[in-house]
C-alpha cells in the first residue's frame, strides 16, 4: 500500500514528463521559438516539465 | 359522537407532497448520456480527421464534459432503476458512461456523494466541505485549490470510512486515474497533444471549476448552516434552470434524494408552502 501511494505522490512529476513535455515541445513549436543551448523542443520540455512536476509536488500546487 | 381525526403533521403533510414525485423513469436521464458522452467520443475522429476544427472540438467538449456529472449523479442514489430490480445494471451502466469524459469512477462519486449527504456542511466529514466560501469569488479560488495534487478530499474520506464500498471505490478511482494520465500520455507523445488538451484535459479543468461552483458550493453556500431544512437552500441563477444544471432547486434533492432531478422543480412548487413554515432559505426563487 506505501509503496501504491509513493507511486501516487510521484503523480505531479510523472504528469510533467508524460504530458507537458510534449505540449512545451508543441508550444515551442507553434510559436517559432527555439529553445536555449541549442537542446531540442523536446528535451526542453522534458527538462521544463519534470522540474515544474518536481515543484509542484513538494509544494502540493501547480499555482502557488 | 363524530370523533375528528387530528391534522396530519407537517412532517407528514411534506413526505405524502414528495411521494407524488417519486418514482417513474427518467427519461431525460438516460437520453443525455448516450447523446453527451457518445457525442464527445465521436469529437475525437472528428477532429483527428480534419472534419471538425479543434476549436469548434474543444467548445464542445467543454459542454459535454461540464454535462457529465449529473446523469451519473441520479445514477448514483439508483434513480434510474432502484437496487433490487434485475435491471438495476441499467442504473450502473448510465452511470459509468455518463461519467466517462470526466473519467472518475460511479463508485467514488457514490460513496462521497452519500457521505456529503449523511454530513452536510460538516467541516470535518463531508467531502464538499473545502468548497465553503461567502462570496463567488472564493468559492471560485476555493475550485482552483481543490484542483491541486492532494487537495481534494474525496481519497481521505473513502480512506477514513473503510468500508468494502469504500475499498472498492478507491481501487476504482487509481486505476482511473492511471489510466487516464496514462491515455493523455500516450496521446500527448503520439503526436495528438493538442487534442488531448483541448479535448480533454483543458474541457476537464474547466467544467470542474464549474461543478465545483455550481453542484458543490452555490445550493449550500456559506456551508455554515446545518440541519435537515438549513444545510441547503434554494437560488435563482442568472443563467436559469438549466444553466445552473437544476442547482436552484437543490434543496429538494436533500429532502428527498430519489426524487429525479427533472422533478425537482415541480416538487419545489407543490413543496414550497412547507418549505416556507419551515423557515428554508429559498432565496427569492
Amino acid at each position: 500500500m506505501r509503496l501504491i501511494a509513493f507511486g501516487f505522490s510521484l503523480g505531479p512529476i510523472l504528469f510533467g514528463i508524460g504530458f507537458l513535455a510534449p505540449l512545451i515541445a508543441a508550444l515551442l513549436d507553434a510559436a517559432g521559438l527555439r529553445a536555449p543551448f541549442g537542446v531540442s523542443p523536446l528535451t526542453a520540455g522534458l527538462i521544463v516539465g519534470s522540474l515544474l512536476g518536481l515543484v509542484a509536488r513538494q509544494r502540493r500546487t501547480w499555482l502557488w | 359522537m363524530v370523533e375528528l381525526a387530528a391534522p396530519p403533521s407537517l412532517r407528514a403533510r411534506e413526505k405524502a407532497i414528495a411521494d407524488r414525485f417519486i418514482g417513474g423513469f427518467p427519461w431525460v436521464m438516460v437520453l443525455w448520456p448516450l447523446v453527451n458522452t457518445t457525442l464527445w467520443l465521436s469529437l475525437w475522429p472528428l477532429v483527428m480527421t480534419g472534419l471538425l476544427p479543434l476549436w469548434a472540438g474543444f467548445l464542445i467538449a467543454t459542454v459535454n464534459v461540464t454535462a457529465a456529472y449529473l446523469p451519473s449523479h441520479d445514477a448514483q442514489h439508483h434513480i434510474i432503476v432502484p437496487e433490487g430490480s434485475r435491471w438495476h445494471w441499467f442504473n450502473e451502466l448510465i452511470g459509468w458512461y455518463s461519467l466517462i469524459p470526466m473519467f472518475v469512477p460511479l463508485s467514488v462519486l457514490r460513496v462521497t456523494h452519500f457521505e456529503h449527504h449523511r454530513h452536510t456542511n460538516d467541516p470535518a466529514l463531508d467531502p464538499d466541505y473545502p468548497m465553503a466560501a461567502s462570496t463567488l469569488a472564493g468559492a471560485l479560488g476555493k475550485a482552483l485549490v481543490k484542483g491541486q495534487p492532494l487537495h481534494e478530499r474525496y481519497g481521505e474520506t473513502l480512506r477514513r470510512l473503510g468500508t468494502p464500498a469504500a475499498k472498492q471505490a478507491m481501487l476504482h478511482g487509481m486505476v482511473m486515474k492511471v489510466l487516464q494520465y496514462s491515455i493523455l500520455a500516450g496521446l500527448a507523445w503520439t503526436g495528438h497533444v493538442w487534442e488531448a488538451l483541448l479535448l480533454w484535459w483543458l474541457p476537464l479543468k474547466i467544467g470542474s471549476v464549474y461543478i465545483n461552483v455550481y453542484l458543490s458550493w452555490a445550493p449550500h453556500q456559506p456551508m455554515s448552516r446545518r440541519g435537515r431544512y438549513q444545510d441547503t437552500r434554494a437560488f435563482r441563477s442568472m443563467w436559469g434552470n438549466i444553466g445552473s444544471s437544476g442547482m436552484q432547486y437543490h434543496i429538494i434533492h436533500h429532502l428527498y434524494p430519489t426524487i429525479p432531478l427533472s422533478r425537482n422543480p415541480a416538487a419545489f412548487r407543490a413543496l414550497r408552502p412547507i418549505l416556507e413554515e419551515r423557515g428554508c432559505d429559498l432565496g427569492g426563487l
